[in-house]
């Protein structure tokens, strides 16, 4: 194999190998990355794949990436590590993180586009399904390109930040139109997100302090010496 | 077992109302748990007789309780009867809450209960005939009772102390020494010593102890009408005074012995079981006011009012079954009540997890406290992570919260839409301060990769966040001494003299000290929430 992986070397060093067609060496590489599909493969797996010397598999990758017959894609799982697929697929989702994340990061301008829309529409509809709202989305235009399944994630969000909450329609009054038993979404009691009551342990500054594992009554953070403390109770007045 | 910031607690308060050798004696008993006089000598390095002094006044407050074992003497020996102390932890804390029980007192039966309550709280615990004495003492200051000799002020005060009898606000002293003979007695003497393995035993005595020192439940709450003989006795006598000729029978159950005539007398303390269940009652409403709305806030405080009385123990998991028909007559008792129907009724019960019941018969229902509870204390969880932890934290807490089961790190991320390296950052960070458990998972093929899981353990999240508070409620009483302390000059000048730059000093002083004071009864609330609800 040694020898014959030589022999490719010297091989794509001739000019006119390139406009041929491939070498050996890059039809192996080129068929280890085919072989995966769209999850594409990380270039450390493609060396110990094709068994060939590893600057060798690095100059085949870059000389089929020039021939357009593979391509990069980012990871969001590693950043650092380089991955290559066949052109002919698209990334799986593993590779891109899923619909919300645009170039391996998340797309946060459009997650929060989408709440804010998603909470006007259930403000409006009062009480709606996951396809109500999607449907709404749909007819309007308000967004495109975006499926039931991607406004149920953001609704559910939504209810983890308790902006809106999972009830199951009961078939009457305002859930009439909505089939009994079927999940629903409404805008919380309180207008704004979040807890409804900030509890007592929250609203004084032991309850957000970070260094209270090591506060002692005479230690060198203490509560009679405390700045947030200090802070607290100036701000009162 | 007590968290350690509640011991720390505990001892501050016992040295703030009693004093350091108290505090000493308080603080070897809590760490070392249950101890004979000899073994708390030795440890706190005190004088007999301070000990003993100490301990008389502790189990006098209802801080310690005494209880004897039997020790089976070796080597032909005889039983030695051997008297152990242990502190009694709840009812520490509960010194923090005394205002509270005060207003319950005096908003349900008004000013004299509450007098005679605060004198209890106080003294913790008298005699009916010293109350009565009192009773007299306070109305003579006040002139307002007229000038009959004794009775009619006697009358009143015996009155207003059978009301609080009746609300249960009131019990008879627990037995100063109740006598243990557990079969397994031997091995728990012997293991006595090896303190830590012999925890689960010693656990188990002291719950015996108390069972066995509470008074019967027929007697707890039983007033015998002492009236007609003893007032007069009483009358004549000054302080010390004599009550009890009937109870000889109850030799257990009665507490002193009269010195001038080796009498017993029965001696009276405040309840707090029963104060504890009314603001368990009343947090559960306030939770649900807030969570569910109104009327079901309306429906669950009447329905709590029925079945009070019948509740056998504190943490009840479900309130007692009551008809549709009688939570119907207490609902429209209550203010915003009256134009309530049964359907209303019936749609709030439903609101509150109630589930109706399928025969029409028999229509009852009973509300799931504990489910109540449980919300109230995981919404009071997630607003500190959100204030400690921020926003995205806040949305990971509650995810895993919801779910109850552990979860992988790339799952979370993508439900609460935050960037994979963050969350694991929070995720950590979580995890380091104990709020979140972890758990690492290796998958072998098709190629090796690691999965890093994450779960809520309630019960371990429970204890920490509950020492972190009594960590905080310490935090603000050494603060308010604290600040009372620099400004004690202001404190101790009169009136008149605040004016000017002192003036503005006094007032920033009162206004710290109030803000200080008020978070910690609400914190209390939250302490009871965790501890004893």
């Amino acid at each position: 194999m040694s020898r014959s992986s030589e022999a490719a070397a010297l091989k794509r060093k001739r000019p006119d190998s390139s406009t041929q067609g491939l070498v050996d060496a890059e039809l192996v590489v080129l068929n280890v990355v085919k072989s995966k599909k769209n999850q594409g493969v990380w270039v450390a797996d493609v060396k110990k794949e094709a068994n060939i010397a590893p600057a060798l598999v690095d100059k085949c990758l870059t000389s089929l990436v020039k021939k357009n017959l593979i391509k990069k894609v980012p990871s969001i799982q590693n950043k650092a590590k380089k991955y290559y697929m066949a052109v002919e697929y698209e990334p799986s989702e593993e590779l891109t993180g899923g619909a919300w994340y645009s170039e391996g990061k998340l797309d946060k301008e459009f997650i929060t586009v989408l709440r804010e829309t998603c909470l006007k529409v259930i403000g409006m509809m009062k009480v709606a399904t996951v396809e109500g709202i999607h449907d709404f989305l749909k007819k309007r235009k308000v967004v495109e390109c975006c499926t039931s399944q991607q406004v149920g994630e953001i609704l559910n969000s939504m209810v983890l930040d308790d902006s809106i909450i999972e009830v199951k329609s009961t078939g009457l009054g305002e859930y009439h139109s909505i089939p009994i038993g079927s999940v629903c979404y409404r805008i919380a009691v309180g207008v704004t997100s979040g807890p409804k009551t900030i509890g007592p342990m929250a609203s004084i500054p032991c309850g957000a302090c970070p260094r209270i594992s090591v506060c002692t009554p005479d230690g060198i953070i203490s509560p009679k010496t405390c700045v947030y403390f200090t802070k607290w109770l100036d701000i009162e007045f | 077992m007590v968290s350690p910031h509640g011991i720390k607690l505990a001892v501050y308060l016992i040295s703030s109302y009693f004093g350091e050798l108290n505090a000493k004696v308080c603080d070897c008993l809590l760490r070392r748990g249950t101890q004979t006089l000899h073994q708390v000598v030795s440890s706190t390095e005190l004088s007999r007789k301070n000990v003993k002094n100490c301990l008389l006044v502790l189990i006098h407050h209802n801080c310690v309780q005494a209880f004897a074992i039997r020790q089976p003497g070796g080597f032909g020996e005889e039983a030695k009867i051997i008297t152990q102390y242990m502190a009694l932890f709840d009812n520490i804390i509960h010194k923090l809450r005394f205002p509270k029980f005060i207003e319950i007192v005096s908003e349900e039966l008004g000013k004299e209960c509450e007098e005679i309550l605060e004198w209890l709280l106080q003294h913790g615990r008298l005699s009916l005939s010293q109350i009565i004495v009192k009773y007299k003492q306070a109305s003579k200051q006040v002139g307002m009772t007229c000038h009959f000799p004794g009775d009619s002020s006697a009358d009143a005060a015996q009155d207003s102390f059978n009301r609080l009898v009746n609300a249960r606000f009131v019990e008879r002293c627990p037995a100063p020494d109740p006598l243990l003979e557990p079969p397994a007695e031997e091995e728990t003497a012997a293991k006595k010593r090896g303190a830590k393995s012999a925890k689960i035993q010693a656990q188990t005595m002291e719950q015996q102890a108390l069972a066995a020192a509470a008074p019967m439940e027929s007697m707890r709450f039983l007033v015998e009408n002492i009236w007609n003989d003893s007032v007069e006795k009483a009358d004549k006598r000054t302080t010390d005074v004599k009550c009890g000729m009937k109870r000889k029978q109850e030799d257990l159950e009665s507490n002193t012995k009269d010195p001038a005539t080796g009498e017993k007398e029965v001696l009276w303390r405040a309840n707090f079981e029963e104060f504890i269940r009314r603001l368990r009652h009343k947090a559960c409403v306030a939770n649900v006011k807030v969570r569910v709305n109104n009327d079901a806030a309306i429906v669950l405080a009447a329905t709590l009012e029925l079945s009070r009385h019948s509740e056998t123990k504190l943490r009840i998991d479900n309130s007692v079954p009551q008809s549709i028909n009688a939570i119907y007559d207490e609902v429209i008792k209550r203010e915003g009540g009256l134009g309530m129907d049964l359907e209303r009724i019936r749609a709030s019960l439903d609101d509150l997890g109630c589930e109706a019941p399928l025969m029409e018969i028999d229509e009852t229902y009973s509300v799931d406290l504990k489910n109540i509870i449980e919300q109230a204390r995981i919404e009071e969880v997630e607003s500190i992570v959100l204030k400690r932890y921020g926003r995205e934290a806040y949305r990971m807490f509650r995810l895993l919260s919801k779910a109850d089961r552990l979860v992988e790190t790339d799952k979370i991320s993508d439900t609460t839409f935050v960037e994979k390296k963050d969350a694991v950052k929070i995720l950590f960070k979580l995890w380091k301060d104990d709020y979140l458990e972890m758990k690492k998972v290796i998958a072998r093929a098709p190629k090796q990769s690691e999965f890093i899981l994450w779960k809520i353990n309630k019960q371990s999240l429970w204890e920490h966040i509950l020492d972190e508070m009594y960590h905080a409620a310490l935090n603000l009483r050494l603060r308010t001494t604290h600040e009372k302390e620099q400004e004690k000059e202001i404190l101790q000048m009169p009136k008149d003299k605040l004016v000017g730059e002192l003036g503005n000093k006094y007032m920033r002083l009162r206004k710290v000290c109030i803000v200080l004071e008020s978070s910690l009864m609400n914190l209390d609330d939250s302490l009871m929430l965790f501890h004893d609800f």
